[in-house]
């Protein structure tokens, strides 16, 4: 009978695994010895499959190109043939706005909306559509005309609101989209849609995918990571969970890892007092050797995930330090992104963070920027989350441009639905607040295959509904692929009987305008 | 019957000058007509062979062989008029009519001999002349193919992988002095629109547009280009009349050209027609689609043991830029960039042909790569920010003629330097944030957005 290396315990006694029989029947006992793995290993038996097959081809290639550590390596790529075809992008960096900013008052110009201040919008603009709790039951849907001035920038010319100073700066170097559009109007189910490609929990997200698909460009940082910005308690913050990483039916290798604003930015990751590296070695060692054992038994492939996850925990003792130590940046960088950059958790800083992620070989960082949601008092607190992230965004877009980063960088900025042109509550001069709305959105896209200084898609006087070139969140998903070198349509993934992808069954296409 | 066939071109001489409508009317049945004899003489064979199991399809061999004969007959008479009647004439005309007439005494021949064949006297002959007739066939069918759609219909869309098997010629386009306006911009815009009818292979109305001695020298109504004067120049007059117009370019249905074309041809006119002129004043054409062809990388799948022993031994990895190893492999240095050196990147030496990005970010490369890296001779991008590298022995990169990337950020380089820089054409993005040359100051530091256009 096998021993784990740990154990001391030397009782003998014969099971089923010590009996002559032939090895197959000893795998079929050993998963379903279990009523846990029973249950478990059926519903996932046709991801299973495919993990398997990936295995295999790991197999097929040798150990050689495994990690000196001999997990398994990270580069799926090589293994599902990716990239499709070579990408202008390397890697990406996506600034996501939890809550729905307001397009209105930001990006989506309407001069015409001033004139109509308090006139209720026409209901043939407005049409059948299902609103929300929170304003379904009002009286009155009135215009509330954006607060703030909007002002002409850049060759192109392009409009920006006075809330926006830096974002303005940049305008030639964006691609800005009018058109998103989305099918769900709770934050949940919405944000859910943008990040994972469907309005349920349980699939894989973006930066899963991507991770997935293309592979570790370092072994020392993980391939996919997720930086939340700090709280402002002065805003609406709506929940941001692990779901929105989360690498769903792929393995968990995929997932993403977090960076938490304040403190230690991994929990636990320096060694505890009395616990030196080579002691933390051989525990890893013997850790890792009964995982193998667990593996050999029963092929959970979530087996090797958590090899891979401990050894790359261990990696990031050393990484992440050397990561989060700003100690050796400019003075020139603290003049881009403002001082606020040195406190570690606000959204200047993650941008900063982003920009020396995409530098170490990190493919994919995701910063959470929570606090969109303004029912109410607009004007008091869109100009104070604006100015938390105004700065940052520019900040870290010129920052890679500078540095010659940009080129095969993808940025992107977006919330997961927009607000509406009618006031919800009261509506005064003064202030006013602003519901859910699907219908239409404004992002920005900029860097490695992203067309520059263009504006895509229109909507109606009302910024209420897409007139020209709709964006779904298929498409807009489909065309960050694309910038990376991914057919949308071959990235699959086999599980409960259907090739499963980001972009969901519903044909998607890649927004050619948006494109170098 | 087969000598007066021969004679035929030297009674009915093709004198390049149009002819009587009638002929072009009855002679632009040839194409229509041309198909009859060609699925007739196909269904020869199928007959002949078919006829082992069913003799009655052997027996119907015969008289489909004459039928054949006969519309062979008619089509060349058809295609003669064509060609004198419109006064086409070119090598393209020239090889299609011989070949008809080779074409026509073929089956006349194979008729001869078929009887022969059936009596059993001579068993080879009759198959024999079959099969050249086959080949005459094929040959003749594709001139005319050629003529009507273009000598490069067929392989216009091959997959340059097969062009490059095939070893077609000229796979980099004939541009004699490829700089010139002319060579970059107007001999395209022919090539693509006017040659099919005014080149080598047909010569419409004694006009031939395929280099630039011939388009000055004009055609049968004398030049088609007046120096200087676009308004006088019949090229001009032909392709800005209305399309329903008889005399309209590019004939016969061809898609007109598009306006910034004609506004191209309009502007050379103008300025003098020049062969060597480089740009023109008021045209600025970006050539984003015309930039230097990338030399195309080996495929490496062959070394993949070796590239995975590498891997292995030096930490430092080579990643596929995608699935296809056309588009090369990354250097990828991350992971060990603070022990990888100069001794290190030598070794990745014999990888060059197949390296197209070197990540050298942050490593411990210095001055003396240089000579290592001039031999990387298919290197797109280098990264060399944050490394030690001083500028000194900089020009030793100049033969990378594919280098269209360097990032130098946060080195030691001087403007003196990167000065030099400049004379490598290829070079488009050159990055020197925070080095002596483009030093990060607090000019960074941004105070007040500017408007351009205020509201």
């Amino acid at each position: 009978m096998k021993q784990h290396p740990l154990c001391t315990d030397t009782e003998q006694c014969l099971g089923v695994m010590d009996l002559a029989v032939p090895p197959e029947l000893k795998r079929e006992w050993a998963a379903l010895q279990t009523r846990r793995h029973f249950l478990g290993r059926t519903g996932k038996v046709l991801g299973w499959a495919a993990m398997a097959s990936l295995f295999g081809d790991r197999a097929l290639r040798g150990d050689a190109h495994a990690p000196a550590n001999g997990q398994p390596g990270t580069q799926a790529g090589e293994q599902l043939k990716l990239p499709h075809f070579a990408p202008k992008a390397k890697r990406a960096i996506y600034l996501f706005m939890s809550g729905g900013p307001s397009q209105v008052d930001l990006l989506d110009y309407k001069p015409n909306l001033a004139a109509l201040y308090d006139k209720d919008i026409p209901d043939s603009v407005r049409g059948a559509q299902q609103l929300t709790g929170m304003t379904a039951g009002q009286a009155r849907f009135p215009v509330a005309p954006s607060h703030w001035a909007f002002k002409r920038y850049g060759e192109t010319g392009t409009w920006i609101s006075d809330l926006l100073p830096y974002t303005a700066r940049m305008v030639d170097d964006l691609a800005i989209i009018k058109s998103t559009n989305t099918e769900a109007i709770n934050h949940e189910p919405a944000i859910m849609l943008m990040n994972t490609g469907n309005m349920n929990a349980g699939k894989p997200c973006l930066g899963s995918w991507l991770a997935y698909g293309l592979g570790s460009m370092n072994d020392n940082l993980p391939t996919f990571m997720v930086l939340q910005s700090k709280l402002n308690t002065k805003e609406n913050n709506q929940p941001v969970s692990s779901r929105l990483w989360s690498s769903g039916f792929l393995s968990s290798e995929y997932a993403g890892v977090g960076l938490r604003a304040a403190g230690d930015p991994v929990l636990y990751l320096t060694d505890p007092n009395g616990v030196d590296r080579e002691v933390r070695r051989n525990m890893l060692n013997a850790v890792n050797e009964i995982n193998r054992q667990t593996f050999e038994e029963l092929g959970d492939p979530e087996t090797h995930a958590r090899i891979a996850q401990y050894e790359m925990a261990y990696r990031m003792q050393i990484s992440v330090p050397e990561l989060a130590d700003l100690s050796k940046e400019p003075q020139s960088t603290w003049d881009l992104y403002g001082p606020e950059a040195k406190e570690p958790g606000t959204f200047a800083y993650n941008c900063l963070m982003a920009r020396r992620m995409a530098e170490r070989g990190v493919r994919f960082t995701q910063v959470y920027k929570r606090g969109w949601d303004m029912h109410d008092n607009v004007t008091g607190i869109l100009p104070i989350i604006c100015q938390e992230t105004d700065r940052g965004c520019y900040a870290l877009v010129a920052d890679l441009k500078q540095r010659g980063l940009l080129d095969d960088t993808l940025v992107v900025w977006a919330g997961e639905f927009g607000r509406t042109v009618y006031s919800q509550g009261g509506l005064t001069k003064d202030n006013y607040g602003r519901d859910h709305h699907p219908r239409c959105f404004t992002t920005w896209m900029t860097g490695g295959g992203v067309r520059t200084g263009v504006t895509y898609g229109e909507t109606d006087d009302y910024s209420y509904n897409v007139v020209k070139d709709p964006v779904t969140v298929r498409d807009f998903n489909a065309t960050i692929l694309h910038c990376l070198g991914i057919d949308h349509n071959k990235l699959t993934y086999k599980f409960q009987g259907l090739d499963q992808k980001l972009t969901g069954p519903v044909p998607a296409s890649v927004v050619p305008g948006l494109l170098a | 019957m087969s000598g007066s066939l021969l004679l035929l071109p030297f009674l009915v001489r093709l004198d390049g000058r149009p002819h009587a409508d009638w002929q072009q009317f009855l002679g632009r049945f040839h194409p229509l007509i041309v198909h009859v004899p060609i699925g007739l003489l196909v269904l020869v064979p199928l007959l002949e062979i078919s006829g082992v199991f069913r003799p009655a399809l052997r027996e119907a061999a015969e008289f489909v062989l004459a039928l054949a004969f006969i519309s062979c007959l008619g089509a060349l008479t058809l295609g003669f008029l064509l060609a004198y009647g419109s006064g086409d004439t070119g090598t393209g005309v020239t090889h299609h009519m011989w070949g008809g007439i080779a074409l026509s005494i073929t089956v006349l021949l194979c008729l001869l001999a078929r009887p022969w064949w059936l009596l059993g006297n001579e068993t080879r002959l009759y198959p024999a002349t079959l099969a050249a007739m086959l080949l005459v066939l094929l040959w003749t069918a594709h001139q005319g193919g050629s003529l009507t759609h273009g000598n490069n219909y067929l392989t216009e869309y091959m997959p340059v992988s097969l062009k490059r098997w095939v070893a077609l010629g000229n796979l980099q386009a004939n541009t004699p002095g490829a700089d010139t306006f002319y060579a970059r911009h107007i001999n395209p815009i022919l090539d693509a629109n006017c040659v099919a009818c005014h080149g080598e292979g047909k010569v419409k109305g004694g006009l031939r547009m395929d280099s630039y001695e011939l388009l000055m020298k004009g055609g049968k109504d004398g030049p088609v280009i007046v120096s200087g004067h676009p308004e006088r120049s019949l090229l001009l007059e032909r392709v800005t009349l209305p399309a329903d117009h008889k005399q309209f370019m590019p004939a016969e249905g061809r898609p007109p050209l598009k306006p910034e074309e004609i506004a191209w041809l309009k502007a050379w006119v103008q300025q003098g027609a020049s062969p060597t002129a480089t740009t023109l004043k008021g045209i600025f054409i970006q050539e984003n689609a015309k930039e230097a062809p990338l030399k195309p990388v080996g495929d490496y799948s062959g070394m993949m043991s070796e590239i995975l022993q590498m891997e292995s031994g030096q930490g430092a990895k080579l990643l596929p830029v995608s699935s296809k190893p056309s588009d090369g492999l990354i250097l990828n240095t991350v992971d060990v960039a603070a022990s990888f050196g100069d001794v290190q990147l030598a070794q990745f030496q014999k990888f060059s042909p197949y390296i197209v990005e070197a990540e050298l970010g942050r490593t411990a490369v210095t001055n003396a790569s240089f000579d290592t890296l001039s031999k990387f001779s298919h290197l797109r991008a280098l990264h060399l920010e944050g490394t030690a590298v001083t500028g000194e022995g900089l020009m030793k990169l100049a033969p990378l003629s594919q280098l269209t990337y360097l990032n130098l950020s946060g080195t030691k380089v001087t403007a003196a330097a990167v000065a030099p820089l400049d004379s490598m054409k290829s070079l488009r993005h050159v990055y020197l944030y925070n080095t002596p040359a483009q030093p990060a100051t607090a000019a960074d530091s941004i105070t007040q957005p500017i408007a351009k256009t205020a509201q």
